[in-house]
């Protein structure tokens, strides 16, 4: 049993973070129709500054905010190039993604205080006594519940960062946003100023991508330049999962369905390490399952059509009218316990109320 | 009151002598409030690039476009939206297709007002305001303000457009002040002090108001919080006597994409919001029938200039041969 909660612990420590960083790339990707390659610059940008502020034992939260404002930067100098310049989205997002990497590079050559200043590799020094602390080690009481705490507060970020963009793209500016994305034209034909939405909605996203990353170096605690590549890939991978599984009926319902996609890309990934897949097949795997996200929607469809088909048949509908019938059976025994509790609650607290058999 | 002078707009301005097309020289246009123009005339004859100077999409090269006294050339596309209500010839245009027709009439209803990023965008008494609105156009939408605009008929779209076009505007009463000295006629200063000496007189007043209210202890809490709402009622209204602008109504070819029959109750539906609320109206259209049916005023484009401009009575009598006839000699 342990190892089972040991496994859970792992998907979730490893796909949370991505969660932030699916949910940025769905901001720009979905919402604001900004095909954004920023995403791999600015989850690295976030993930150095955290690491190196983490490494001087500056306050974790200081340096989890500073993760997620040079992520901003970056998404701000994106949007910058393309509103302002006017050069292509795509072209905008590689030009700060090939420009942040040098940055990157830098600050981790003046981290660790190398000769040439530059360097692509950092290594923290996570252990509940040493000065350098993270956002989960200053909460660690003691040693077996270290990775559940962590999970946990990882868990709070997500849950709080998913319920800001539910409420940020319900006020006004935030609809204003989601307009300009839709139709622009019309955006601006209502008062829209276009260009400020757009910027703010990249720079919200890269934020969250660069939080996403702050979040992952201080669980990692290391991080080289080479092997933080293809986190694009990976959000990209998560929006289409979660979208095929989950839906994007409502933007509350596709919010949630975008977090989990990671979840479940994750566990996938994790099943893939249990199963003992050799680490150089990993890449393949990876091509594999973003294959199978993209033509998921097509499967859905090829199913729903047998499923049709089987209905039609006269064998199908006996099949289905047994399982009506059982459905059928469990929503009566279903509304004769409700019934039966809501009868002992309002005799505990006497509201007056009738029950449902009382009304009819 | 609108007034374009002496508009040049060309474009390709840099390219070879050859290639460069002005499309309107020496532009000169003055529309009254309360008129209702119809525009006709070719393709290319100059009337869309005419809207789009107006709507700020583009810019002309020289000459002024003023608002009500206002200079408004240089303005914005966005920040001049708030004095226009557009319909666009593609039905796809107007409204957002993704979301809800809720949503796009909460986005109409603030059409340049300040966005707040803390402020709920969905209002209870907007929901009100909009199902009562949209009943009045019959359409059977009422019932279905949670519909995607996507899901819903060209005809229904173009006339949702139109409702969003012509919502009622509650401009800030920061705006409202600023527009009142932007549009004044004459002595600016003199406006400015007027409309602040005002706002602050208001203002004090209702804050004393409020102060006396909170201080009453025969009041229940219910009671203050309505007697304070009507206190700011009462200087919000004050406030809204200095709205000086009313939107203009620029409709670009709406009936276009429909067929005859929706285009027709669609045109029906423009003329009666038109002759209800007063708007100042400028539409352009290919059918002539049309033009001479509706509006008080038609204006014929050809060639970037204005070739005919005839009012009242005049127009009245106007025969569709009469207008064929000006469409030959002028090519």
């Amino acid at each position: 049993m342990p190892s089972f909660v040991n496994i859970i612990l792992n998907i979730l420590v490893t796909g949370l973070p991505c969660c932030l960083l699916a949910l940025g790339i769905f901001l720009t990707y979905r919402i604001l129709d900004f095909a954004d390659l920023t995403a791999e610059g600015s989850f690295l940008m976030g993930a150095t500054v955290t690491a190196a502020m983490v490494m001087y034992g500056i306050n974790p939260f200081l340096a989890t905010l500073a993760g997620c404002g040079a992520g901003a930067v970056c998404g701000f100098i994106t949007g910058s190039l393309n509103r302002f310049l006017k050069i292509p989205k795509l072209l905008s997002g590689i030009i700060t993604m090939t420009g942040a990497s040098s940055i990157v590079m830098l600050i981790m050559g003046l981290a660790n205080g190398t000769s040439s200043h530059f360097s692509n590799l950092m290594t923290l020094n996570i252990a509940p006594d040493s000065p350098q602390q993270t956002i989960y080690s200053i909460f660690w009481l003691w040693d077996s519940t270290n990775s559940i705490i962590t999970a946990a507060v990882m868990t709070a970020i997500v849950i709080v960062v998913m319920f800001g963009i539910y409420y940020f793209f319900g006020t006004e500016y935030g609809m204003a946003i989601r307009t300009t994305g839709l139709n622009e034209n019309m955006a601006r034909s209502q008062g829209i100023n276009t260009t400020a939405a757009s910027i703010t909605g990249v720079t919200l996203s890269n934020a969250l991508i660069g939080l996403g990353g702050s979040l992952y170096v201080q669980k990692m605690g290391s991080l080289g330049v080479e092997s933080a590549t293809g986190y694009l890939v990976i959000g990209l991978a998560s929006i289409l999962i979660g979208e095929a599984i989950f839906g994007k009926r409502s933007f509350k319902n596709w919010i949630i369905s975008v977090s989990l996609g990671s979840i479940v890309y994750f566990s996938i990934i994790e099943a893939a390490i249990k199963l003992n897949v050799p680490s150089g097949m990993m890449k393949l795997l990876y091509a594999v399952l973003i294959v199978i996200a993209l033509c998921l929607p097509a499967i859905k469809k090829f199913f729903v059509v047998m499923w049709f088909k089987f209905a039609g048949t006269r064998f199908g509908q006996k099949v289905i009218s047994f399982f009506v019938e059982i459905g059928r059976f469990f929503k009566k025994i279903g509304l004769a316990i409700g019934r039966f509790f809501k009868k002992i609650f309002f005799k505990i607290f006497k509201k007056g109320g009738k029950t449902d058999a009382e009304v009819n | 009151m609108l007034k374009l002078t002496n508009i040049v707009k060309s474009f390709n301005s840099t390219g070879k002598p050859e290639d460069q097309l002005t499309v309107l020289n020496g532009l000169n246009l003055t529309i009254n409030d309360g008129e209702f123009v119809t525009i006709i005339g070719q393709n290319g004859s100059g009337k869309s690039t005419t809207m789009n100077l107006i709507t700020g999409v583009i810019f002309p090269d020289s000459g002024t476009i003023e608002l009500n006294g206002g200079d408004i050339t240089k303005e914005k596309e966005y920040s001049r939206a708030r004095y226009f209500g557009r319909v666009f010839q593609d039905p796809m245009m107007g409204t957002v297709a993704e979301m809800s027709v809720l949503e796009n009439m909460e986005i109409a209803i603030r059409r340049g007002r300040r966005h707040s990023p803390i402020r709920w965008g969905f209002k209870k008494q907007h929901r009100e305001l909009f199902i009562n609105a949209l009943k009045e156009f019959d359409l059977g939408l009422d019932k279905r303000l949670n519909a995607k605009a996507g899901t819903l008929s060209g005809g229904q779209r173009q006339a949702l457009t139109l409702l969003m076009a012509t919502m009622p505007q509650l401009p800030s009463h920061k705006s409202i002040r600023k527009d009142y000295v932007k549009f004044a006629y004459g002595d600016k200063e003199k406006a400015k002090e007027e409309v602040e000496n005002a706002y602050k007189e208001g203002k004090a007043r209702f804050l004393e108001k409020k102060k006396e209210i909170l201080a009453d202890k025969s009041l229940k809490k219910a009671e203050k919080r309505e007697q304070i709402r009507e206190a700011f009622n009462r200087f919000d209204n004050e406030v809204r006597k200095f709205d000086v602008t009313k939107p203009l109504l620029l409709l670009d070819e709406h009936t276009a994409a429909l067929d005859p029959k929706t285009a027709k109750r669609v045109l029906t539906l423009t003329d009666k919001i038109v002759r209800e609320k007063g708007f100042t109206t400028l539409m352009v259209t290919h059918n002539m029938k049309d033009a001479l049916t509706y509006g008080d005023r038609l204006i014929m484009f050809a060639g970037g200039e204005i070739v005919l401009d005839v009012k009242g009575e005049e127009k009245k009598k106007l025969k569709i041969e009469d207008l064929l006839n000006r469409f030959e000699t002028v090519n």
